[in-house]
C-alpha cells in the first residue's frame, strides 16, 4: 500500500517534470502516456482521483468472489461422503485397508448414476405413463399362484408380487408408444441396457487414464524420505484432539510403511532359490486351481443328471451340491493359496497382486458354473414356450371358428379372458434376471454373516475367553482377524459384474445393489474400526489404483458378452417384456429407424452397415492405436532420460558441496592409496553419479549397522577429485588416462592445500 | 481490552518492533491483545502453564519444544518483546520486501533464520548439531510406544544417513538447510497474521 503510494507520487512528479528532461519529444511522449496511465489505474486504489468509487467497487466485488470461490470449495469438499470415515480407517489401517473403501465409494458413484438411468428412463415412465397392475397378462399374478402370491417364503424367492412388478423385466409392455408424450418404451429400455455398458466402460477407462497420469515424479521424493518424514510430517493446524489422535496414528503407519519399503530394498539375494521357490509355488497353485476347476465340473454334471431324476427322491445335500461345493471352494481355497504364497517371499504389495489374480482365476470358475446352468435353463425354457406358443394358436383359432360360426359375423371381438387365466409362456427374462437377485441377495447374505461371526464373533471370544483360557488368545492361535484386502476388492468386482450382467433382465437390481453398497460401507467401516488389527506389515497401496480398475475392465468386458449375445441372437418370449413379438430385440431399433427418423438415416444406417465400409473402419482403428502406442512409447522414452539428466546434475552438484568442506582425513587417506600422489580430476566425475546410485541400492548394511553405511557412501561420494581443479583450468580432456596431461599442475596444490583449498 | 491494550503499550515501543520483526502498528496490537488474554497473572510475562493452556499447543508431540522455542537461554518468563521476537519468525514473506531499504543484518523472517528456528526445535544442548540421540527423543515423542526402540533407532541412523554430509553422524545446520531445500519452507511455515 504504502509503496503504491509512493510510486504514484513518483509518476506524478515525472509528468510534472518531463519538459525539463533531455530528452527527444517520441520518449517524453511514450513516458507521458504510460506514467498517466499508471496514475489513473492506481488512483483509485489509494482513494483519490475520479475512479475510486469503481475501483473500491472492483475490489469490493472482486473479495467478495475469492470468499465465495473459497466457500464453494471448502463446500465441495465437505459434500464428499464418508470422508472422515476413510480417513479415520486409513489413519489406524493404512493405505492399502483405506484404498478398499475408497474404491467402494468409487463403485457407489458408478451405481448412483446406473441408478439414475435406469429409473429416470426406464422404471418410471412405466410406472406413470403404462398400464397399472392387474390390467393384462403379464402384469398379474396367475390364477394358480394367487393363493400363496403373499407368503413370506415365496417372496423371498423373488416369486409371486414381487415377479409381477416392476423389478423385472416381464413386467414391462411393449406398447411402441405409451402415454402422453408418446414415450417409446421399447427402445428406451434397449438403449438404456447397452447404455449402461457405454457409461461404465468410458467412466473405467477414463479413471485409468487418470490414474497413469500419477505415475509421478519419483526421483524428487527418493532422496530424503526419512528425514521428510521426521522433520515436516506433523499437521500444525490440527486442534480437534481426535484429529491429534489419528494425525498420530497416522505418523506412526507411515514410519511403519517406509520401514517396509526400505526392508524390501535391502533384502539379500539368493535367486536361484528364489527362483526355483517360485516356481514350485505356482505350480501347486496351478494344480490346485485345475482341481478345482475339475470338481466344479463333475459336480454340474452331476446336478444336471438330478435334474432329469424326480426331484423327491434327492436329499437335501443332493439338491443344493452345487451351491455347496462353490462355497466351501471359495472358503477353502483363498487361505492356502495365501499359504503357499509364502514360499515367494515377494513385497506385500506385489504378493497382494498375486493374490488377486489367484481368487480371480477361481472365481472365474464360479462364474462360468453359473453362466452354464442358467444357459440350459433359458434352452429349456425356449423349449417349453415353443410348445405353448403353438398351445395358444391353437386355442385363439378355435375361438374365432366357435366365435364366427355361432354369432355367423366376421368381426371377432378378442376373447374375453381375465388376465389372471390367461395361458402365458415361461417367460425367460424373467427367470433369468430372478436368478441373478436370487444370488446378489444370497451373496450380500453370505457377505455379512462372514463378517459377523468370522470378525465380531472371534473378536468377542478372544477378547472374552482370553481371561480364563491356557495359552493366550490375543497374541497365539486365533487372535483377532486382520482386514482381508483380496477377498473384499474381489467380491466388489464380481458382484459389481452380476449387476452389469443382470441389469438388462430385471431393472430394479441396480437399485438393490446401490443400498447393497450404501450399507455395506457403513457395516464394514464399522467392522474394521471395532473386530480387526492392522497388518502386522503395514504396506503403502500402489499410487495407482489401475489394478483394480484393470480386474473391472476385464469383468466388464465378460459380462458385456452374455448380454450382447442375447441381445443378438436369442428371440425374446412372445407374450411378455417390452420385446414381445418381435423376432430379435434389436428390432425395435431397426423399427424406430424405419418408422420413425426421416428417411435418408435410414439410407446412412444401411451404408454404414455395409461391410466395404466396416473393414476399413476396423483397419484404420488399429493403426491409429498403433501409432498413438509408439508415440507414448517415446515420450515415456524421453521422460526417463530427463529424469536420469536431472538426477545426474544433482548429485553432481552434491559432490560439488560435500567437497567444499570435506574431511582432511579422508582426503589424506585417498592420496596415500592413489599412485601418482595425485587425485584422478574430472572423469570420474562424471562416475561418482553412477557409483553413488549403484551403492545406494544394493546396500548390503541392515538398518542396525548402518554407521558403515555412512562411511562406505562417503568413501565413494569423496573419491570424486576437487572441483576447483578442472574449473580453473578449463574443460578438460575427458577419458582415459587424465592423470598424465594434467597431473603435475593441480598435484602439488592440492597436496599443500589438503583439498579444501579455493584456488579460485 | 482494546484500550487498555493502546495504553500499556507505549508508541516507541510498538516502533521498535516494528523496526526489528516488520509487523505493522495494527498487527503489533492486535498481538498485544493477545498477549495480554493469554497473561492470566497479568505481571506483563508469559509463563510456560500459560502457553499449554492453548489446546493446540498441548496435542502437539512437540508442543514443549516450541513453547520452549519462546523462553530465551535458562529463564522462565517471557515479556511481549522476546513474544514478538518469537513470532516474526512466521511472518510471511513478501516480494516487494526486498526493494525497500535493505536491511542491514537479516530479516527475523528470512528462509535461514525460519530453518534456524525449526532446527532449534531439535537441537535441544545448543551445540549447532542434532546428534542422534536428540532425534530417537523426537521420534519417541512423535510416535510413542507404538514402533519398537530398535526400529526407532534404525530410522534416527537412516535419517542422520540421509543428511549428513561430512561424515560427523550428526545434522548442522547447513545439511538441515539442504535437506529441507526442496520443501516450501516460506510457505509453510508463515502465518497470515491480519492486517
Amino acid at each position: 500500500m504504502e509503496a503504491l503510494k509512493e510510486q504514484v507520487e513518483e509518476k506524478k512528479k515525472l509528468v510534472a517534470t518531463l519538459r525539463n528532461k533531455p530528452w527527444r519529444m517520441k520518449r517524453r511522449l511514450d513516458v507521458l502516456k504510460e506514467a498517466q496511465d499508471f496514475v489513473e489505474k492506481f488512483e483509485g486504489a489509494l482513494g483519490k482521483g475520479k475512479g475510486r468509487r469503481l475501483y473500491a467497487f472492483k475490489v469490493m466485488m472482486a473479495k467478495k468472489f475469492i470468499k465465495f470461490k473459497r466457500d464453494f470449495e471448502n463446500f465441495k469438499t465437505a459434500c464428499i461422503p464418508w470422508e472422515r470415515k476413510i480417513k479415520d480407517v486409513e489413519s489406524h489401517f493404512g493405505s492399502s485397508v483405506a484404498s478398499y473403501f475408497i474404491f467402494l465409494r468409487w463403485m457407489y458413484g458408478l451405481n448412483m448414476v446406473l441408478f439414475g438411468l435406469m429409473f429416470g428412463l426406464v422404471i418410471l415412465p412405466e410406472v406413470l405413463m403404462g398400464l397399472p397392475y392387474g390390467t393384462i397378462a403379464r402384469k398379474t399374478v396367475p390364477r394358480a399362484e394367487q393363493d400363496t402370491a403373499m407368503d413370506y417364503s415365496v417372496l423371498f424367492d423373488f416369486e409371486g408380487y414381487c415377479k409381477y412388478s416392476i423389478l423385472f423385466y416381464g413386467f414391462y409392455n411393449n406398447e411402441k408408444q405409451i402415454g402422453l408424450l408418446k414415450f417409446r418404451l421399447p427402445l428406451s429400455y434397449l438403449l438404456v441396457g447397452v447404455g449402461i455398458f457405454g457409461y461404465s466402460l468410458m467412466v473405467v477407462i477414463r479413471t485409468m487414464a487418470r490414474n497413469a497420469n500419477e505415475g509421478g515424479d519419483g526421483a524428487d521424493e527418493g532422496d530424503f524420505t526419512f528425514s521428510w518424514k521426521m522433520f515436516t510430517s506433523w499437521d500444525y493446524l490440527i486442534g480437534n484432539p481426535e484429529t491429534a489422535d489419528n494425525k498420530y496414528a497416522s505418523i506412526t503407519t507411515s514410519f511403519k510403511e517406509s520401514i517396509v519399503d526400505e526392508q524390501e530394498n535391502q533384502k539379500d539375494e539368493n535367486i536361484h532359490l528364489r527362483r526355483f521357490l517360485r516356481v514350485l509355488a505356482n505350480f501347486l497353485i496351478l494344480c490346485c486351481l485345475g482341481g478345482s476347476g475339475y470338481l466344479i465340473y463333475f459336480v454340474v454334471k452331476r446336478s444336471q443328471d438330478f435334474a432329469d431324476m424326480d426331484n423327491a427322491d434327492l436329499s437335501w445335500f443332493e439338491k443344493n451340491e452345487v451351491e455347496f461345493v462353490m462355497s466351501l471352494l471359495g472358503l477353502v481355497c483363498p487361505p492356502l493359496f495365501e499359504t503357499i504364497a509364502e514360499l515367494e517371499d515377494y513385497h506385500p504389495r506385489i504378493a497382494l497382486k498375486w493374490q488377486l489374480a489367484r481368487i480371480f482365476a477361481l472365481f472365474l470358475g464360479n462364474l462360468y458354473t453359473f453362466l452354464f446352468a442358467l444357459f440350459d435353463e433359458v434352452n429349456e425354457k425356449l423349449e417349453r414356450e415353443k410348445i405353448i406358443k403353438n398351445e395358444t394358436e391353437l386355442a385363439l383359432a378355435h375361438y374365432y371358428a366357435n366365435y364366427s360360426s355361432f354369432y355367423n359375423t366376421t368381426d371377432v371381438p378378442p376373447p374375453n379372458v381375465h388376465p389372471a387365466d390367461a395361458i402365458r409362456g415361461p417367460c425367460w427374462e424373467t427367470g433369468v434376471g430372478i436368478e441373478f437377485v436370487k444370488l446378489i441377495v444370497s451373496d450380500v447374505q453370505v457377505s455379512y454373516l462372514t463378517i459377523l461371526i468370522g470378525d465380531f464373533l472371534r473378536a468377542v471370544i478372544v477378547r472374552f475367553l482370553n481371561y480364563c483360557w491356557c495359552w493366550d488368545l490375543e497374541a497365539g492361535f486365533p487372535s483377532y482377524g486382520e482386514f482381508d484386502i483380496s477377498g473384499n476388492v474381489l467380491g466388489l468386482i464380481f458382484n459389481q459384474g452380476m449387476i452389469w450382467m443382470g441389469a438388462f433382465y430385471a431393472p430394479g437390481l441396480v437399485g438393490v445393489n446401490l443400498l447393497r453398497l450404501l450399507s455395506s460401507m457403513y457395516y464394514q467401516c464399522w467392522a474394521v474400526m471395532s473386530c480387526n488389527v492392522p497388518h502386522e506389515r503395514v504396506f503403502k497401496a500402489s499410487r495407482s489404483n489401475n489394478f483394480y480398475m484393470g480386474l473391472l475392465l476385464l469383468v466388464l468386458f465378460l459380462s458385456l458378452l452374455p448380454v450382447v449375445y442375447t441381445i443378438m441372437t436369442l428371440s425374446p418370449s412372445f407374450d411378455c417384456g417390452p420385446f414381445s413379438g418381435q423376432e430379435k430385440m434389436y428390432d425395435v431399433v431397426m423399427q424406430a429407424i424405419d418408422q420413425d427418423l426421416p428417411a435418408f438415416i435410414g439410407n446412412i444406417f444401411t451404408y454404414a452397415t455395409n461391410p466395404g465400409l466396416i473393414i476399413p473402419g476396423v483397419l484404420l482403428m488399429v493403426l491409429a492405436l498403433y501409432y498413438l502406442n509408439a508415440v507414448s512409447e517415446g515420450y515415456q522414452q524421453a521422460n526417463t532420460d530427463l529424469k536420469k539428466k536431472m538426477q545426474a546434475a544433482r548429485d553432481e552438484e552434491k559432490n560439488r558441496r560435500n567437497n567444499k568442506d570435506s574431511t582432511n582425513q579422508v582426503m589424506k587417506d585417498l592420496e596415500d592409496l592413489l599412485p601418482n600422489k595425485s587425485l584422478i580430476p574430472r572423469p570420474i566425475e562424471e562416475e561418482p553419479p553412477l557409483d553413488v546410485e549403484k551403492v545406494s541400492k544394493p546396500t548390503k548394511t541392515k538398518p542396525g549397522s548402518s554407521g558403515n553405511g555412512v562411511n562406505l557412501q562417503k568413501e565413494v561420494s569423496l573419491a570424486a577429485p576437487n572441483p576447483r581443479g578442472p574449473v580453473t583450468h578449463g574443460p578438460g580432456p575427458r577419458g582415459g588416462p587424465p592423470l598424465n596431461t594434467r597431473g603435475p599442475q593441480p598435484g602439488p596444490a592440492r597436496g599443500r592445500g589438503r583439498g579444501g583449498h579455493p584456488r579460485r | 481490552m482494546g484500550s487498555r491494550a493502546s495504553t500499556l503499550l507505549r508508541e516507541e515501543e510498538i516502533e521498535e518492533i516494528k523496526k526489528e520483526t516488520g509487523f505493522s502498528h495494527s498487527q503489533i496490537t492486535r498481538l498485544y491483545s493477545r498477549f495480554t488474554s493469554l497473561d492470566k497473572g497479568e505481571n506483563g510475562t508469559l509463563s510456560r502453564e500459560d502457553f499449554q493452556r492453548i489446546p493446540e499447543l498441548a496435542i502437539n508431540p512437540l508442543g514443549d519444544r516450541i513453547i520452549n522455542a519462546f523462553f530465551p537461554e535458562g529463564e522462565d518468563q517471557v515479556n511481549f518483546r522476546g513474544f514478538m521476537r518469537t513470532l516474526a519468525h512466521f511472518r510471511p514473506i513478501e516480494d516487494n520486501e526486498k526493494n525497500k531499504n535493505p536491511p542491514t543484518s537479516e530479516p527475523l523472517n528470512s528462509r535461514t533464520n525460519k530453518l534456524l528456528f525449526a532446527f532449534r526445535l531439535y537441537d535441544l544442548d545448543r551445540d549447532d548439531k542434532i546428534s542422534r540421540d536428540e532425534l530417537l527423543q523426537v521420534l519417541r515423542m512423535m510416535v510413542g510406544v507404538n514402533i519398537s526402540d530398535e526400529q526407532l533407532g534404525s530410522i534416527a541412523d537412516r535419517t542422520i544417513q540421509e543428511a549428513d554430509t561430512n561424515g560427523d553422524n550428526s545434522i548442522s545446520f547447513s545439511e538441515f538447510i539442504k535437506v529441507l531445500e526442496k520443501v516450501d519452507v516460506e510457505q509453510k511455515m508463515s502465518i497470515r497474521f491480519l492486517h
